[in-house]
């Protein structure tokens, strides 16, 4: 097996080699970026594995890939080549003061407090914005649907302020920046009756504060 | 507040003018497990003001009357179309001369063998009065088998305490014809949103005099009656925090007794009123303390990694039930109230929550999901004998026991609302007692106290 293989390496390296002696970089990156739009989610992996790498670079691009998939191609880009002038647009996409943390609610299940996958995005992505604005301060609003008394309601709220609260700590951010409070089934965000309208109001809402 | 308390004053001297003793007869048996309704004719009340009564002093006392007759559920009323008599003045020989001088009416003026004819085993007739600004009630209790009378009084007071004069009665002949104290000069406190904010509010047993005691403008929760009347525990999230406060209904100062970071709620006042079970957040877990009503003497009962709420006392103090789901969902659970031997009590659907002992100690009361619906249940404190009280009634919640433990009042989305209902232990007679807009929910009944406010 080994010689034959070999054999071919040496032919797959000296047709490599001369690619890309005739082409120069411009062709070589004109074949990663299809490479890049044909295997989207390998190229992800890449990048999570970059930061270790190279740090500056490899961040900013993460964060908008996650925000934005068809941005993708061109924050593969960034990474292998001029990493900077690169990375500049997709950082400029999310302002590092801003954010809009009413976009960034998370569900739960019905007589629930544990975080989803979405919830843990959310999260990760008020975390990321709170390390990069050490002022910051939030507040978390655990919410509740109508069903069940109002006391068990407060006291789930609270528990479900406290699990995303648990998991921004995890992330890093200091736990004297979060404060929460229990809304039980007192500010519903969707007055019906359904459990359409049930389901929107199993909520956590961040709020930032001074 | 000064004001009513001079006119108690008066209408506590001037009582029990008129009384006779009643030991040998039990008119109505309450023990007994089933008692029949005892049949009582209330002739409509004269009013001597006539012919211009445009305020129907003597109709609105009959009305009030007959309701809190009829809810207490000991009475079959006879129907006043059935009187023949039409009017209804007493008849001269009765009245002692508005003297006062304990002089026994004689009821030979009454035809009883006609009030017996209808079916009346006893008999009410009163007269107000109004003059110069005084309202004067007069009423007395009859005995038609013995054609005599049981009990007279006559209440003195402003033309606004009517209906508590005529409460006043209804207690009167309760205790007479049963020899327990009625609960018709209780009250229920509880809140509305009708401002818009969740504010608490207090009315009379029945539904009538609805007031707004709380202004706070954010949101209020979970009112609880002191056992000696005179103070509401409620939370508000007025200082931007679910917080305990304590409100003196005779000087109207409220006070924030506990605003630990994290949740201060369930407030449930021990049967002696030296504690509050509560819950607390602060340690990390909603867990079940108690302090003292000045904040004072915090002491932890549960110790849990599950939600603990929602406490109640049994009415010797010693057991607190209350609402856990260290079970993997919402179940009541049974403790001493030093927090030891935690027992769990509900074993039926997924989501029982709210718990309420009865003041008689033999039943809690609770609601609980039930294929889908949310109705009122009792159980006896072993487990034994769920019963589900409600049905049809839209989503009811957050039961409460009348002192007597013989009625209950709850939440129910019927009707839209959520409006307070009103429903005897039995489950057979329901009354929707508040209509306001916004909705009404969490209600919490007095104990009877010696003075209606």
């Amino acid at each position: 097996m080994s010689r034959k293989s070999s054999v071919w390496l040496i032919v797959f390296v000296c047709v490599i080699a001369l690619a890309f002696i005739a082409s120069g970089c411009a062709k070589k990156q004109v074949v990663k970026e299809e490479a890049a739009a044909k295997l989207p989610p390998m190229e992800a992996k890449k990048e999570e594995v970059k930061p270790a790498v190279t740090p500056e670079a490899a961040k900013p691009a993460v964060t908008p890939e996650a925000a934005k998939p068809e941005a993708a191609p061109k924050a593969e880009a960034a990474p292998p080549e001029a990493a900077k002038p690169e990375a500049a647009p997709p950082a400029a996409a999310i302002a590092p003061e801003s954010i809009d943390l009413s976009g960034l609610r998370i569900q739960f299940a019905f007589d629930d407090y544990s975080l989803s996958n979405k919830s843990k995005e959310n999260l990760e992505k008020i975390g990321s914005w709170m390390s990069k604005n050490p002022n910051a301060k939030i507040q978390v609003e655990g919410h509740t649907c109508e069903i069940g008394t109002d006391e068990y309601n407060l006291a789930l709220g609270e528990r479900r302020a406290n699990s995303a609260k648990k998991y921004l700590e995890g992330l890093g951010v200091t736990p004297s920046r979060m404060s929460t409070i229990s809304y039980g089934k007192e500010r519903p965000l969707d007055p019906g009756h359904t459990e359409e309208a049930r389901s929107k109001n199993r909520r956590d809402e961040f709020v930032q504060t001074k | 507040m000064k004001k009513s308390l001079f006119i108690a004053v008066a209408l506590f001297l001037l009582e029990g003018i008129y009384s006779q003793p009643l030991w040998a007869k039990v008119y109505i048996d309450i023990r007994s497990p089933s008692f029949r309704r005892f049949p009582i004719a209330i002739s409509p009340f004269s009013t001597a003001l006539s012919p211009s009564d445009t305020m129907r002093l003597g109709e609105r006392a009959t009305e009030i009357l007959s309701n809190d007759l009829s809810i207490s559920g000991f009475f079959a009323l006879i129907d006043p179309r059935t009187f023949t008599e039409n009017s209804t003045r007493i008849p001269p020989a009765e009245t002692s001369p508005g003297s006062g001088q304990g002089e026994t009416a004689g009821p030979e003026g009454i035809d009883f063998r006609k009030w017996a004819h209808v079916g009346a085993e006893a008999l009410v007739k009163g007269e107000v009065t109004y003059k110069d600004r005084s309202l004067s009630l007069e009423a007395r209790l009859y005995d038609v088998v013995k054609k005599e009378l049981i009990i007279g009084k006559r209440y003195i007071g402003e033309v606004t305490d009517l209906a508590r004069m005529v409460h006043r009665f209804a207690d009167e002949i309760i205790f007479a014809l049963t020899g327990e104290q009625g609960i018709f000069q209780t009250k229920i406190v509880f809140v509305s949103k009708a401002t818009g904010n969740k504010e608490v509010y207090l009315m009379d047993f029945d539904g009538r005099n609805v007031n707004q005691i709380t202004r706070q403008q954010s949101i209020c929760l979970s009112p609880r009656w002191s056992p000696d009347g005179t103070k509401i525990a409620f939370i508000s999230y007025k200082a931007g925090n679910p917080d305990l406060y304590i409100k003196d209904l005779r000087t109207g100062e409220e006070r924030r007794i506990s605003h630990y970071p994290g949740l201060n709620i369930s407030p449930a006042w021990s049967p002696d009123g030296q504690r509050l079970a509560l819950t607390l957040s602060k340690d990390g877990n909603s867990e079940i303390y108690t302090i003292r009503p000045d904040g004072s003497g915090l002491v932890r009962l549960t110790n849990h990694p599950a939600i603990d709420v929602s406490p109640t006392w049994s009415p010797d103090g010693k057991k607190i039930a209350f609402v856990s789901n260290r079970g993997g969902n919402p179940q009541i659970y049974i403790m001493e109230a030093t927090g030891e031997n935690v027992q769990r009590l509900t074993f039926e659907g997924k989501y029982n929550t709210h718990p309420a002992w009865s003041p008689r100690g033999d039943r809690i009361a609770f609601d609980a999901s039930i294929g889908g619906n949310y109705n009122i249940c009792t159980i006896r404190p072993d487990g034994s004998d769920f019963k589900i009280l409600t049905a049809n009634l839209g989503r009811c919640e957050m039961p409460s026991w009348s002192p007597d433990g013989r009625h209950l009042v709850f939440s129910a989305s019927r009707d839209g609302g959520p409006h307070i209902f009103l429903i005897d232990a039995e489950g057979t007679q329901i009354k929707k007692l508040t209509f306001q807009r916004g909705g009404d929910t969490y209600p919490n009944w007095s104990s009877r106290f010696r003075d209606g406010g």
